[in-house]
Order: structure tokens, then C-alpha cells, then sequence
């Protein structure tokens, strides 16, 4: 990349963030004084006059600089952004987007044309006028700083301070730590990374020596010597470095060759303590191929081999890592931010474009046309990537509802006056966004029934040989195309024999009916379930579990339980990694086509005509299955056929028949979702696209059998399984 | 939780000034007027700081130094010691005594400030 | 999460600082155990200097090399101050809940 490429990369940016400054300028009239708004405002400022400062344009250093004061006196709450000093910061964007055009245009500003030049002049007395006069004088020193530096120096606006202690340091009294709070006492630490490098194994380890060093970014107004100073008790077996604001790039070479650890990884904490971006360390470390060709002069080709061959790559590399630690820092500004409903579309449109590729290939194979059926082959898996790369679009990480439940669970802890401690892993999974919004009301059931039921009282506990403090936890990973989601106490457990004499007293079991223990405890999730002893102000287990388990099966997911008497209990939800999305089982009735998803389908049964079932039931190996013929459901005049097939449907423990007119098989169903004008029509859940063009719909299974088990009574309930 | 230092110093003015300007920062302050003194004031009291000088009667500063990094509670705590600019040979033998810090005498109390709030802030 | 290993939580209480770190350390490495969840409650820890964070860095290290599950919970207002001043706090990783300062 040459410097013009470069400076085409400053132009792009520096016009984005005049673009962020502007929105966030006529945001503040609707929010003044939004701190995250100013902070945006700054932060442009900062960035376009740090690489200005690069390109050696002064004039928009110079200017940027004195906007910025004044931009650092309004975060710092001493000035405030009102009509006047916004208006006048919209001109001050709108100048410096003139100036940034004019460079694009390739006119030199060393000496600014005289069209721009008075309101760059009065733009900066403007400005000035915010500025204490003890200000402008600091601000001539920056500014004289700056061109010092600018020639050859870094964008990099603070001192760049590099600590590796000595191993007595903390035997001395020194704490490293009181170091940084004397520094904060006159500057700001930007930020900070440990280096651990040479932290020894436990066993080599003593604990009163020190193994620590820091890189550490400080911003400060303060001279080198006051800097210098605040290390002087430590200086004598320390190894400290300190170069000031936009040191140039051999002095950052200087610095990365004095310190003990490997060059790249000290240019990688360099990049994120934000003292070098990467385009700095390239050159710097440029400049440490070139220092080393022109010392010794071998052939360039060994020189290659031996320096500069080996590290690009590894410099590639580790920017690259570098880069995505960086993306995580300012994300803000590396994230583009996308309103959900476009995404929606583009699933849609992924959708209809699965459904037109599956038409087309339809077509080829009809057509027997070889040459065309490759062609929509590779079509169709080209729209297979197209999918799979659209999906992971609407994913965002579960860890941020998991950290709502930190307060969830100290609130309610006090509330009921137990030490319960909750702990988060999986953060870091993801799943659809839908799934996220609509995961959070069975969370938190789940949780304050953890709280409530599953943790014991302390006293109890402590004679239990537990741990006092109660301990729930939030897990998610992913498994086999679907995620999980645990949450789990190490409480007191569920006691089957309990559950069953609860089952069996309301009827949900047969007597004499046997049941695997995991199966006992999955009762809890039935309608109906509820014990009253068991129930208190906060949450009712058993009136909500079935609320639960409804939730989860509406997201199309599954929830267990695992429970050890005396040691806690785990439920386990399982859910599709996307709603977009389900394998779904086509049937035919008279014209129309329809929708099961497959999970859902138990069997299907050939229905003789010659045994017609009575009031809606069906005899299926001794038990009574209520049935229900889609044709009537949906009011199809069309005549019957003289064979149909019985569709088994079962959910939460649930069954049901659908007669429909013929079987058609598997198939992978994009769903789309039904307008208003249906909502009215309970039983479809939404519509898909065949390949053929025609449409499906798409059953909502678990409302048609709440609704045909409501219609039949009680004793056509269909039973929970042995 | 107010940090404590303690001055020990023969010069009764040299213990004010330092005093009165720690104080005014925000520390705690004992003093003692002699190393033998400081160790009685000491009596098993946390302190976050030692400052004291070299020259002194009944016990000098090194002296009174080896002493206290004897006792485990005060085995770790930062000293700063006082000295001249003549006193090179004297500094020798108090960084191996474990000695760090050393601050000219003579001093502004900024300056003092300054030197302690390295160390310690209150 | 493997919910049959042995679960401890030790509480680290007072000053996990310079004149305790060579008892601590044997505390620590005490209660490190394979195949085992241990948390360290530093509820109770009302200062920490650099030895002190040594000590956690290095039962960091030494339970990831046995496989045990360390996790650090309940930070203290001191810990907190401790993790920030030293960019820690990333490296330990665990969600650190900020208490109301009225507590």
C-alpha cells in the first residue's frame, strides 16, 4: 500500500466520521448532554486530528486540535453544548469536510486557498472564545508539540510508558499499583495491559517477588521529568521506558528492542494499549528490516529468507488477531449497526431465493437438459452458502441476557433472604435474535424457581455439608445443530416419590403406572402440575413450569430435567439454532398443501374409509386419540378421496390425529409469516413457498391440539406415556 | 481508611513541616524523634510509610532501619530516608539496609508530598 | 458443566497483600485441586497490592494446567479498584457485579 492509497483510506474516514459527528451533533438537540453523544463527537475529532497529523496536514491538525480542547472541556463538564456552540461545531464539520475535499482534490495546504481561508480563521477564533486563556497557551504547546512530532512522529497523543518491575520492588514496599493512582493524580491512564510473561510456574513461584510488567498508555500535560519522577523509587531495579506523544517510529523500535519480550508480541500490546495502530507498527517494524539490510550487506535474497521473509506473515497474522482485539474494543465503530427488520428481509429474500432455486432445478430435471442441470446445481449450492452465511447474521451472543440475571439474583436473594451466588459460562454462544428476546420470560422462571425451591435454607444446608452460599448457574453451548441452555442450583433436588404421589392424586397417571425416574421428574412441566405446598409469593413451581415448557415448545425447542436428591437440579433447554428455518412434513388435502414440522410427527396410519371414527376419536392400540379432519378444520369442500392417512402429532405429552388426503414427505421449509388477516385463523403458524410456486401452510401443531384436546373431555385426555 | 506515616527525624522542625503538610494532604502521622524512639512508637501499629533521616542520636537512621524490617509487620513497608547531598557513602549502606527511596535534604513540602504520594496515596 | 466434580468456595479474606502472600500461596495451592470447581470469594478482601494479584494470576495459571474450575466471585470494592488499576480484569474473566455504593 502506498501513501496515496493510504490517504484514500483517511478520506473514507475522515468523511464517515464527519458523517458520525454530524448525526451525532443533531442528536444532541433532541438529547443535550448525552455523554455517549459527546463522547462520539470527540472521539471523531480526536481520530481526524490524530491522522492528520500523519499526513502532515497541518492545517487540519491545527484546527481539529482547538476544536478538540474544546470539545474536552465540554465532556469534562465545564462547558455546555447549547444552540450556539452546536451550531457553530456543525460549521466547524462542515469546514473540515471542505478541507478533507480539498486534499482529496489534491490541493496542497500548506498555504489554504483563499476561498477557505478567512472561515478557517474566524472558525478557530470561534472556537477559541470557549477556551480559557491558560488554555491557549497549553494549546500553543500542543500544538508546537504536534509539529515537532508531525514530520516523523505517530498519531499517538500520549506517553507510552513501559514497566517491568524489579523482583524486589514489592519486597521494598513499592506496589506497582500505588504507582498508577499517583500517576491518575496528574493525567488520565488511557488504558493498560499487564504482561505476564514472566509469571513462573506455581511451583518456581515466590510470592513475594515480583514477576509483573505493564505497558501503559498515559495521557498527561505534565513534562517528561514530573513523568520520569514518579518512577524513581523504583528506578534502580526496574527497567522503565517512557517516550512521549507521537514519538517517531524508530524511537517505538528502540523501545519494542530494549524490552525483554519478543518483538511482534510487544508490537501487539503496543496496538492495544492504542499507542501504535497497526499501520504504525508495520512501519516501524518496516523500518527494522531496513536498519538491518543496510547494516550488513548480504545477498537480498538471504536477508529475505532470514528477516523479513519469516515475518510478514507473522506480522499478518498477529495484526489480523490484533485487529479483531481492537474490533471488540471500539466496536462502535468497526460494527455496523443494522436495523433488525432489513435482516428480516434479507432472511425473507434468502428465504423466496431457496424456494426460486429449488423451482429452477425442478424445471432443469423436467426439461432433461444436462448442461442446465448442472448450472442450477451449483446454483443451489451457491444458495445453500448464500443461507448458511445469512443466518449467522441475526445470531448475537446469549452472554448479555445472562448478565441480566446477576441482578436478578442478588435482588431476589436478599428478598428471600438467601446467599445465593449465580455464575455465567457459555456467555459467548450464539443464537437468533428472536430466540434471544423470547428466551428471557422462561429464564427467569427458571432461575427464581432455582432461588426459590431448589437452594435450601442456609441452616440446612450447613448440615448438609454444604457451602453456605447457595450457587445457581446460567450455561449455553452448542450441540448438533441446536443450542442448550442450563440452568442449574446445587440445591436440594427433586424427590421423585413426591412427584409421583402428586401425579397420581390428580389423575395425570394411571395407577400402577411405571415410569422411568427422568420421566417423573419431566412431570413437573405438565399442565396441572402444582403442589400447593410447594408454592410461594415469589413463583409457583408447577403453576408456571408448564408455562414454561409452552414458551420452549413454541420456540420449536425441548426442555428436560436432571435431578439429584440432596444435590441440585439441572433443567435443559434445547432450542433450534433458528426460527427461520424447519424440516417440515408436506401433506396434501384437496388443492391445498400443508405444513407439519417434523419433529412433531409421531407416525402416520392408513385410515379405511369403511371405519369411520365417531365424534371426533380414534380407537389406536387400545387408547383413545382425538382426531380431527383438516378438510373440516379448514372447511374444504373439495369431495374425499377414497383413501386418507392419519397424521400422529404429539407434543408436551399431548396427542392428536390429522386426516389428511395424501402423504408427500420431508421437506426443508422456509418459513414466512402469515399477515394480520390470518391471525384470526388459529391452527397456521405461517405460509412457505413450494418449488413449484404454490403455497403451504404451515400448522401451529401445538394450538391445534390445545384446541381439539380442550373440545374432548376429560377421559379422551391423551395419557402420558409409559 | 486513612493511610499512616511515620516521621522520624531528630529536628522537631523538620517533623512538623512534614507533619502538618501530610496531615493537611490527608495521612495519618506519628513521629519519633530518634530511631530508638520511632521502634517504641511503632508498638505493633499499622503503618503505611517510613520516612526517616540518617543522622540521628541514640539510633541512627540505617540502625533503626535494619531494625524494623526485623519485625514481620513492618517487613514490607516503603521507607523513604532522608539525606544530604553529601551523604553518598551513607546511601550505600542504607540501600543495603533496603532503603529505596531517598529524598534530598534539603525539601519543600511539596516536594515531600510529591515523594510520598508516590509511594502511598491517603 | 459438570455438576458431579467436588464444588468449594474459599473465602480470601483481610489483605491478600505482601506480608500475606507466602501464606496465602500455600492456601491457594491447597485448595487447587484436579477435576474439582473451586471459587474464590473475595468479598472479604479489603486490600490487594500487586502480590496479591500475583496470587490470583498464578492460581489462574496453575488451574488451568490441573483442570480445575476457578472462578473469582464477589469482588470487593478494593478488588475492583485492584483489577482496573492493573487492566486485570479481563484476564480473570469473571463477570464482576458492581454493588450500589449505598451497601
Amino acid at each position: 500500500m502506498d501513501m496515496d492509497e493510504v490517504l484514500k483510506v483517511f478520506i473514507a474516514e475522515s468523511q464517515e466520521l464527519l458523517q458520525q459527528m454530524e448525526e451525532a451533533l443533531l442528536m444532541l438537540e433532541h438529547a443535550p448532554g448525552d455523554s455517549d453523544t459527546i463522547n462520539a463527537i470527540f472521539r471523531a475529532a480526536h481520530t481526524i486530528k490524530g491522522s492528520a497529523g500523519l499526513f502532515g496536514l497541518d492545517a487540519i491538525v491545527a484546527f481539529t486540535h482547538i476544536a478538540e480542547s474544546v470539545l474536552d472541556r465540554v465532556r469534562s463538564g465545564e462547558l455546555r453544548f447549547d444552540a450556539e456552540l452546536t451550531a457553530l461545531f456543525l460549521q466547524v464539520r462542515d469546514h473540515l469536510g471542505e478541507l478533507v475535499r480539498l486534499v482529496d482534490e489534491g490541493i496542497d495546504l500548506s498555504s489554504l486557498p483563499a476561498e477557505v481561508q478567512p472561515l478557517h480563521t474566524q472558525l478557530g477564533d470561534c472556537l477559541s472564545r470557549y477556551l480559557p486563556s491558560t488554555d491557549s497557551q497549553s494549546q500553543l504547546r500542543a500544538t508546537e508539540r504536534i509539529e515537532r512530532g508531525h514530520e516523523h512522529g505517530l498519531s499517538a497523543d500520549h506517553w507510552h510508558i513501559s514497566l517491568r518491575f524489579g523482583p524486589d520492588t514489592l519486597r521494598n514496599g513499592m506496589d506497582p499499583l500505588g504507582l498508577f493512582r499517583y500517576l491518575n493524580t496528574f493525567g488520565r491512564i488511557v488504558s493498560l495491559v499487564p504482561v505476564l510473561d514472566r509469571m513462573p510456574a506455581a511451583a518456581e513461584m515466590d510470592p513475594e517477588t515480583c514477576y509483573l510488567g505493564f505497558e501503559v498508555a498515559f495521557y498527561s500535560d505534565a513534562d517528561k521529568a514530573t513523568i520520569d519522577g514518579a518512577f524513581e523509587f523504583v528506578r534502580e531495579d526496574s527497567l522503565i521506558r517512557i517516550l512521549p506523544p507521537h514519538s517517531k517510529s524508530d524511537q517505538y523500535l528502540e523501545l519494542i528492542r530494549a524490552l525483554p519480550e519478543e518483538d511482534m508480541r510487544l508490537g501487539e500490546i503496543l496496538m492495544r494499549c492504542g499507542t501504535l495502530t497497526a499501520t504504525e507498527l508495520q512501519e516501524v517494524l518496516h523500518t527494522q528490516v531496513q536498519s538491518q539490510q543496510r547494516a550488513e550487506t548480504r545477498p537480498i535474497g538471504q536477508v529475505l529468507m532470514e528477516e523479513s521473509l519469516v515475518q510478514p506473515p507473522v506480522i499478518a497474522a498477529a495484526l489480523q488477531k490484533q485487529q479483531q482485539i481492537k474490533d471488540n474494543r471500539n466496536n462502535e465503530n468497526n460494527l455496523i449497526r443494522v436495523d433488525a427488520s432489513k435482516l428480516d428481509r434479507l432472511i425473507d429474500l434468502v428465504g423466496e431465493l431457496i424456494i426460486a432455486g429449488a423451482g429452477a432445478q425442478m424445471t432443469a430435471q423436467r426439461c432433461g437438459h444436462s448442461e442446465m442441470q448442472e448450472a442450477t446445481e451449483v446454483l443451489s449450492r451457491l444458495v445453500e452458502e448464500v443461507r448458511d452465511s445469512a443466518l449467522p447474521l441475526r445470531m448475537v451472543q446469549i452472554g448479555a441476557t445472562f448478565n441480566r440475571f446477576q441482578r436478578v439474583v442478588r435482588d431476589v436473594s436478599r428478598e428471600i433472604s438467601k446467599d445465593i451466588a449465580l455464575s455465567i459460562s457459555g456467555g459467548e454462544t450464539e443464537l437468533d435474535k428472536t430466540v434471544v428476546e423470547r428466551i428471557t420470560d422462561p429464564l427467569t422462571h427458571l432461575v427464581r424457581n432455582a432461588m426459590d425451591h431448589g437452594i435450601e435454607p442456609a441452616d440446612k444446608r450447613m448440615a448438609n455439608a454444604k457451602p453456605a452460599q447457595g450457587r445457581v448457574w446460567l450455561n449455553a453451548f452448542h450441540d448438533a445443530g441446536s443450542i442448550v441452555i442450563e440452568v442449574g442450583d446445587d440445591g436440594g433436588g427433586l424427590d421423585p416419590q413426591r412427584i409421583l404421589a402428586k401425579a397420581r392424586e390428580r389423575g395425570m397417571l394411571n395407577e400402577g403406572q411405571q415410569l422411568a425416574e427422568k420421566d417423573v421428574f419431566n412431570l413437573i412441566f405438565e399442565p396441572g402440575f402444582s403442589t400447593a405446598e410447594q408454592v410461594s409469593n415469589l413463583s409457583g413451581r408447577g403453576v408456571g413450569m408448564d408455562v414454561v415448557k409452552r414458551n420452549i415448545t413454541a420456540l420449536r425447542g425441548t426442555i428436560d430435567l436432571d435431578s439429584k436428591l440432596g444435590q441440585g437440579t439441572t433443567v435443559r433447554i434445547r432450542l433450534p439454532l433458528t426460527l427461520a428455518i424447519i424440516d417440515g412434513f408436506l401433506v396434501n388435502v384437496g388443492q391445498a398443501s400443508y405444513v407439519i414440522p417434523l419433529e412433531l410427527v409421531e407416525e402416520c396410519i392408513e385410515l379405511n374409509s369403511d371405519e369411520p371414527f365417531e365424534r371426533g376419536h380414534l380407537e389406536l392400540r387400545g387408547q383413545m386419540l382425538p382426531v380431527v379432519r383438516l378438510r373440516e378444520l379448514f372447511e374444504d369442500d373439495s369431495p374425499r378421496p377414497r383413501r386418507e392417512s392419519v397424521v400422529v402429532v404429539h407434543q408436551a405429552g399431548l396427542r392428536a390425529g390429522l386426516v389428511v388426503d395424501q402423504l408427500l414427505g420431508e421437506f426443508q421449509t422456509v418459513i414466512k409469516p402469515l399477515s394480520k388477516v390470518f391471525s384470526a385463523c388459529p391452527g397456521l403458524g405461517g405460509f412457505t413457498i413450494l418449488g413449484d410456486g404454490t403455497v403451504a401452510l404451515i400448522l401451529d401443531i401445538p394450538s391445534l391440539l390445545g384446541q381439539l384436546t380442550r373440545v374432548s373431555e376429560a377421559p379422551q385426555r391423551a395419557r402420558i406415556e409409559a | 481508611m486513612g493511610k499512616t506515616v511515620l516521621i522520624v527525624d531528630d529536628s522537631a522542625s523538620i517533623r512538623q513541616v512534614v507533619s502538618i503538610t501530610l496531615k493537611g494532604a490527608g495521612y495519618d502521622v506519628i513521629e519519633g524523634c530518634d530511631g530508638k524512639d520511632a521502634l517504641g512508637k511503632l508498638d505493633g501499629r499499622k503503618v503505611h510509610l517510613i520516612i526517616s533521616d540518617v543522622n540521628m542520636p541514640n539510633m541512627d537512621g540505617i540502625t533503626f532501619l535494619k531494625n524494623v524490617k526485623q519485625l514481620p509487620a513492618y517487613k514490607f513497608t516503603p521507607v523513604i530516608m532522608l539525606t544530604t547531598e553529601a551523604g553518598e557513602a551513607k546511601k550505600d549502606e542504607g540501600r543495603a539496609a533496603g532503603a529505596k527511596a531517598w529524598v534530598v535534604k534539603p525539601f519543600q513540602p511539596a516536594q515531600m508530598l510529591n515523594a510520598v504520594s508516590k509511594l502511598i496515596l491517603p | 458443566m459438570s455438576s458431579d466434580g467436588l464444588y468449594r468456595i474459599l473465602p480470601l479474606e483481610g489483605g491478600l497483600n505482601i506480608y500475606s502472600a507466602s501464606e496465602n500461596m500455600g492456601l491457594l495451592l491447597h485448595a487447587l485441586a484436579p477435576e474439582t470447581e473451586l471459587e474464590l470469594d473475595l468479598s472479604a478482601l479489603d486490600e490487594i497490592d500487586c502480590a496479591g494479584l500475583q496470587l490470583l494470576i498464578m492460581a489462574k495459571h496453575e488451574a488451568q494446567r490441573i483442570g480445575c474450575d476457578l472462578r473469582l466471585t464477589n469482588h470487593s470494592p478494593a478488588v475492583i479498584e485492584a483489577f482496573e488499576l492493573s487492566g486485570l480484569a479481563s484476564f480473570f474473566g469473571d463477570p464482576i457485579l458492581i454493588k450500589p455504593t449505598s451497601e
